[in-house]
């Protein structure tokens, strides 16, 4: 289970008197960057619509949300604190404090459960040797648990950084995919080929894409929770 | 076609031409779309020939169902858009997809974006907006990515803008990326993510098309949904309508995951057998095993037990009468093996987290829920758990703003109904120590 | 005016309101947390849950459907409603818990969601005794709870600013303190952090709630897990009488309660008014020197007189009849009156009688405006509550310079000051009053004129006295006593019976203690002692004949009767500049 656990609940504070993180003559957006917030905004009808786009931004820049980028985010945005701060730790996908270089979302919801998808947190956890919701010593992984992530026809599956998704896994793949990763090479962007296009049309029907993949049985589920 | 005790409302399904997704290689390209699906000739039709108003009779007319999960009318609800005013006017494309179970829509991003493109501004033009915004699931990255891409085009070929196709209609698209919250796919808490805040869902009335977002008027539909708008526009209301069970027609993408030999998104009319679709579509169950529940609509909506899948078809009525919901027609295929209070616990566990917190029940309850169904799968519960899980059920059902503290409730209170064996087997025998003497009853 | 239906009783209602806030109007009582009615409903909570029917209308004509008995047809909708959301229409049927067992088990079976996390810590939670959740838990819950797992443990004692600290555990989420800096303070330094249960408040990491508003969070939180730094664990509610009265450091005037406790003010907190302060209070009139003026640095001796250079302690009767010598030993030029916009009403009329009665020039005041302080809300520039009172007396500003020459020239010998401090004003040096006999009404030892004065009289301050006070906007209110001086008069003692009941009401003060009774009057007593031995005799009864007086002779403060001024106060006509 994900890091709150209902039989030992526990909510954290954060750090109210928080150091900063980033250096401080790294702390800003530069020009171009500044200009795309403007343009985020240009596209609501008010500034306060912009923070969730910029918070994707500032997160693809810093890697991660602390308390000194969220500052950076209202200011830039004209907004009051708080109100960054409020809907950053709503959403799940920005990350509040540092996570692995590569954070493994792993689905365990509804399909993928059932299809083995704690098989899977199983085997990550025995190989980076961390429980979900942690980082390896070296900073490269982190493993989530994460809600449905809208890929349950092709579970087990996972999620890379909030990035491309990887399917069907096995034991094999996910070896594949830790090696690669160690070596900074992360997975493409893969095609699902409907069921349907398969018979009909002999394999995916995009010409542009690289890989591809098909839905597959599912594995046995030796654990479910 | 009246559907009989056991017989698919869904016709000649074999033989289906699929419409959202038709087998057109790279028909996600706008030239392949314009060239090979005669893409954008529908609204170029309708801003030629069709006053605003019919256009939404039409849409009423040929009755389809959101496909977001509460299946209601879409031309229907586009009606109850107020008169144009001096208010800007908006559409939101529900693209969150976060209900388990369920992952058709983005077949229909990465497969068929400009269907859905074409029929926003089919919409908008119904309804006269000024913009639809697209909130799209930010684990989705790769597919908003990819939309933009075609989004640009049509932006570039002046389908989308200043006087689209060189009438005096003007409109945008906008696409906006969600952050991980199951909720904002609910469509007042979608309002709320895109304004910015924290995803809370918001007590109606007033209803979005009095005062949606920025307090203007404003609706709410699914990417499937809108994507049937354009085959309506291009085929006519009667044509829809006479795709699939009668009362809720059309073709539909049934997700399906769980223990079949196939899983996957297949388009097909709506009114299927639950039989079919696990047997001749998805090519029967794993490893030959036996069916033991179907959740047919994503995990909001009440598990079936196999022996109640007897003739039952996937649409709203036929499925509100075994006792369970269409919802988003993703369907999860569970095995003889599964226990379902395990699964139940995994449930529960999700609305725990995503519950947004606002109202009483559903913040307190979902966490509630979940500590008591993991004290029955560890073996710790009582019987009389069940009874209070029941109570829960009835006191968030019904209690709070949004529908997501029923879609809570609702398979914890059928789990237990349905597959009480499963819950009993796992209980302690209640014990009432009478002082030295403990006594089972 | 529609007209609904509630448990059966019909009634007449304003239509503008929600369902709940009409049910409180007409004292019908509806539990409800996160309703407030200065802020938006979001309807959270889910306690405030009634059946909501109405009347079935023919589809064709339009026409109320009537039953056999010719009574309307009453649609009913199918699930409870949230009172505090439901906007009233005419005819419309509502069943509170009174009538229905389904409100009723509503309402019951969320205050059990409410109570599973929440630590159940009222031995130790200074919200207990006026807390809404206890309150209403007693009233409409259930007994016991079925909750048998571990709650979930949220940080405590979080200090979210100078004067406000978080229990999170306690917090029913209501969001009435993040809608309050959103939508009425406007600071936005509060928002909720995280979802689903483990929701709770908090700033910003890293940012200070130091709204100057902040602490009517902990006013309007339904449960205590807002808490004040200052006055926690402190007094419980039930201990401490609640006096309704107003706040003097501003000329805003804004209503408050004052809660005492053996004789000292424990806490302020807003009163409603909303022609005021609607149901607000500014933080500076509950933070430290707000308490401490009037608990600490109160006289210990009683009035002293000056003797070899000494202030030493002597009778009321003695120091009195010190001062009048003081003011009929010189000439009456040579006598300046201070008046004092700290004082009320009634002590700076007595004070212009006794000048005019002496044939000195009219007081004056010395206005204590600080430029940038007010904020167009209930902190003004002004520092003192009583200017308008004095202009409107005829009592102006003191011009400091001519005042100063005046002083050094020798030609005043004697300064009598009301319920100020000259010399901490920036007005003289205390070198400079040396040839000046100086009579002072004074509140605190630590006044700087004290050092030169020769008559020292402690003055009742204003939670102590009964008098009126006129606002910046010309609203005339009364104060009240809220504690008790050492010499308790009759008046004093009827109206402190009158005002000082606990905060549900209950008319006994029993936390009252002998030690904390300062030995001084209100201007009301010693300025009339002081005209007597001047041979004017002062025939009222009381603050409340001054001020009758004063009403009737001057139009300015036409119809400020204590009836009229009651407890909202009466606004009174413009009279334009004034100086
Ligand atoms: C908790 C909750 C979550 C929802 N999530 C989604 C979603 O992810 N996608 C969606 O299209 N509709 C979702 N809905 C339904 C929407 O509220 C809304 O009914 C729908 O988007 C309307 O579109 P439609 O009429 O085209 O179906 C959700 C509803 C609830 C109560
Ligand atoms: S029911 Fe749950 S998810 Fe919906 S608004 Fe209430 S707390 Fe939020
Ligand atoms: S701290 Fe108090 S006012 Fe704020 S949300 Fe919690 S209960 Fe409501
Ligand atoms: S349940 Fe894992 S992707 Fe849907
Ligand atoms: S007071 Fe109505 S829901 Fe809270």
């Amino acid at each position: 289970m994900s890091e709150f656990n209902i039989k030992k609940p526990v909510v954290p504070l954060p750090d109210m008197d928080p150091e900063p993180q980033i250096p401080e003559d790294e702390l800003f957006f530069t020009e171009e960057e500044l200009e795309q917030i403007e343009r985020y905004k240009e596209k609501y009808p008010t500034n306060r619509s912009a923070v969730m786009p910029a918070l994707w931004m500032a997160q693809q820049k810093f890697g991660f949300l602390p308390p000194e980028v969220m500052q950076l985010v209202a200011d830039a945005l004209d907004l009051p604190y708080a109100h960054v701060f409020g809907a950053a730790t709503f959403y799940t996908q920005y990350y509040k404090e540092k996570k692995g270089t590569y954070v493994l979302d792993v689905c365990c919801s509804f399909s993928c459960q059932a299809c083995g998808s704690y098989d899977v947190l199983d085997y990550l956890e025995e190989k980076l040797g961390i429980h979900a919701g942690e980082t390896t010593e070296d900073g490269r992984f982190t493993i989530q648990e994460v809600e449905c992530l809208g890929s349950c026809g092709t579970a087990p599956m996972l999620q890379v950084t909030n990035g491309p998704y990887v399917h069907n896994l096995t034991e094999e793949k996910l070896d594949q995919l830790i090696e690669d990763l160690r070596n900074d090479k992360m997975p493409p962007f893969t095609s699902v080929t409907l069921p349907q296009d398969e018979d009909e049309m002999e394999g995916n029907r995009r010409s542009d894409v690289e890989h591809t993949d098909t839905y597959q049985t599912p594995p046995e589920t030796k654990r479910w929770i | 076609m009246e559907a009989t005790n056991g017989q698919s409302k869904a016709g000649d399904w074999q033989n289906f031409e699929r419409v959202l997704l038709p087998p057109i290689r790279d028909l996600h390209r706008l030239d392949v779309y314009e060239k090979e699906y005669d893409g954008y000739q529908a609204i170029q039709k309708v801003l030629r020939e069709w006053e605003p108003g019919e256009v939404i009779d039409e849409v009423k007319q040929a009755n389809i169902r959101g496909r977001g999960g509460a299946a209601f009318n879409a031309g229907l609800k586009w009606s109850f858009m107020p008169p144009k005013d001096d208010r800007p006017r908006y559409l939101a494309c529900n693209a969150d997809e976060s209900e388990p179970g369920t992952y058709k829509d983005r077949q229909i991003m990465e497969y068929n974006p400009h269907l859905m493109f074409e029929g926003i501004l089919i919409a908008n033009y119904a309804m006269q907006l000024d913009a639809c915004y697209v909130y799209v699931r930010g684990e989705y990255v790769d597919w908003i990515d990819h939309m933009q891409r075609e989004l640009d085009k049509i932006y570039e070929k002046g389908y989308v803008g200043e006087n689209i196709f060189g009438s005096d209609f003007s409109t945008e698209i906008i696409l906006h990326k969600g952050a991980g919250a199951y909720i904002c796919g609910e469509e007042t808490s979608l309002m709320d993510s895109l304004e910015g805040k924290r995803g809370y869902p918001r007590i109606k009335p007033p209803f979005p098309a009095q005062k949606g977002l920025w307090g203007n008027p404003t609706t709410i539909n699914n990417v499937e949904t809108l994507s049937h708008v354009t085959l309506v526009m291009r085929h006519g209301a009667d044509w829809f309508s006479d795709i699939g069970a009668p009362t809720h027609p059309g073709s539909t993408i049934y997700g399906i995951s769980g223990h079949v030999n196939r899983p996957g998104c297949y388009e097909y009319p709506t009114g299927m057998l639950i039989s079919d679709l696990i047997e001749k579509v998805c090519g029967g169950m794993r490893d030959g095993k036996k069916l033991k529940a179907v959740i047919p609509g994503g995990s909001s909506v009440p598990p079936l037990r196999a022996d109640m899948i007897d003739g039952v078809t996937m649409d709203a009525d036929s499925l509100r009468e075994a006792g369970s919901m269409l919802g988003t027609a993703g369907m999860l295929v569970l095995n003889e093996d599964t226990d379902m209070v395990t699964w139940l616990r995994r449930v529960n566990h999700f609305y725990q987290h995503e519950s947004c917190g606002q109202c009483t029940p559903c913040r307190e309850g979902t966490g509630w829920l979940e500590a008591i169904v993991t004290r029955i799968d560890e073996g710790e519960g009582n019987l009389r758990d069940l009874d209070l899980l029941i109570d829960l059920c009835d006191q968030m059902e019904g209690r709070t703003i949004c529908a997501f503290a029923d879609a809570a409730a609702w398979p914890v209170r059928y789990t237990i109904e349905r597959f009480r064996e499963d819950f009993e087997a796992k209980c302690k025998p209640a014990v009432f120590d009478t002082g030295g003497v403990a006594m089972t009853a | 005016m529609p007209t609904i239906t509630i448990d059966g009783q019909t009634i007449e209602v304003s239509g503008d309101k929600p369902l709940l806030q009409e049910c409180l109007n007409q004292g019908v009582e509806l539990p409800h947390f996160c309703y407030h009615p200065a802020m938006s409903a979001p309807a959270n909570c889910r306690q405030c849950m009634v059946e909501v029917g109405t009347p079935l209308r023919d589809r064709e004509t339009g026409e109320i459907k009537t039953d056999a008995n010719g009574d309307p047809e009453i649609q009913w909708l199918p699930k409870l409603q949230t009172s505090c959301t439901v906007q009233v229409s005419d005819g419309m049927v509502v069943k509170t818990h009174r009538t229905s067992e389904k409100a009723k088990r509503g309402q019951r079976d969320t205050m059990e969601f409410l109570l599973i996390n929440h630590p159940l810590d009222c031995p130790i939670c200074d919200q207990a005794g006026k807390c809404p959740l206890q309150i209403q838990s007693y009233k409409y819950g259930s007994e016991g709870s079925r909750f048998e797992f571990r709650k979930v443990h949220k940080p405590k004692r979080v200090k979210l600013g100078p004067r406000v600290m978080l229990d999170a555990e306690r917090c029913i989420n209501c969001t009435r303190c993040t809608r309050f800096t959103d939508e009425v303070s406007g600071s936005c330094q509060l928002t909720i952090n995280q979802r689903g249960v483990k929701n709770y408040p908090i700033t910003g990491p890293g940012e200070t709630f130091d709204d100057a508003y902040s602490m009517n969070t902990i006013d309007i939180c339904p449960v205590g897990a807002l808490t004040s730094t200052e006055s926690r664990f402190k007094a419980r509610a039930w201990e401490m009488s609640r006096t309704p009265s107003i706040t003097t450091i501003n000329a805003k005037g804004s209503n408050c309660y004052y809660m005492v406790r053996d004789n000292l003010i424990m806490e302020v907190v807003p009163r409603q008014n909303i022609e005021v302060n609607e149901y607000w209070l500014p933080d500076e009139e509950r933070v430290g020197w707000a308490y401490e003026r009037f608990n600490d640095e109160r006289p210990e001796h009683g009035p002293e007189i000056r003797v070899d250079d000494e202030l030493t302690p002597v009778s009321w009767d003695r120091a009195t009849d010190a001062a009048s010598n003081a003011l009929s030993s010189v000439s009456s030029d040579a006598v300046f009156f201070l008046g004092s916009a700290h004082a009320t009403v009634e002590d700076n009329y007595l004070l212009s009688r006794i000048a005019e009665h002496v044939g000195a020039e009219a007081p004056k005041y010395i206005p204590h405006v600080e430029p940038g302080h007010g904020d167009d809300w209930l902190r003004t520039d002004d520092r003192t509550p009583n200017a308008q009172g004095c202009e409107r007396l005829g009592i102006h500003p003191v011009d400091a310079e001519v005042l100063r020459s005046r002083v050094r020239s020798g030609e005043i010998k004697v300064l009598y000051v009301l319920e100020d401090d000259p010399v901490a004003s920036g007005l003289f040096t205390a070198e400079e009053l040396e040839d000046v006999v100086v009579v002072m009404h004074y509140y605190n030892t630590t006044n700087k004129t004290l050092a030169a004065t020769d008559v020292a009289l402690p003055a009742a301050m204003v939670v102590e006295t009964i008098g009126t006070y006129v606002n910046e906007e010309g609203r005339a209110q009364r104060v009240r006593p809220a504690k008790v001086i050492k010499e308790v008069n009759r008046t004093l003692m009827m109206a402190t019976g009158k005002s000082r009941t606990d905060m549900h009401g209950t008319p006994f003060d029993r936390w009252h203690n002998e030690s904390h009774q300062v030995d001084c009057l209100p201007g009301w007593e010693i300025l009339p002692k002081v005209a007597a031995h001047l041979g004017l005799e002062f025939e009222f009864s009381g603050p409340k004949a001054i001020m009758l007086e004063v009403t009737e002779q001057n139009p300015a403060f036409h119809g400020a009767t204590y009836e009229a001024m009651g407890l909202q106060g009466h606004r009174l006509e413009d009279v334009g500049e004034t100086v």
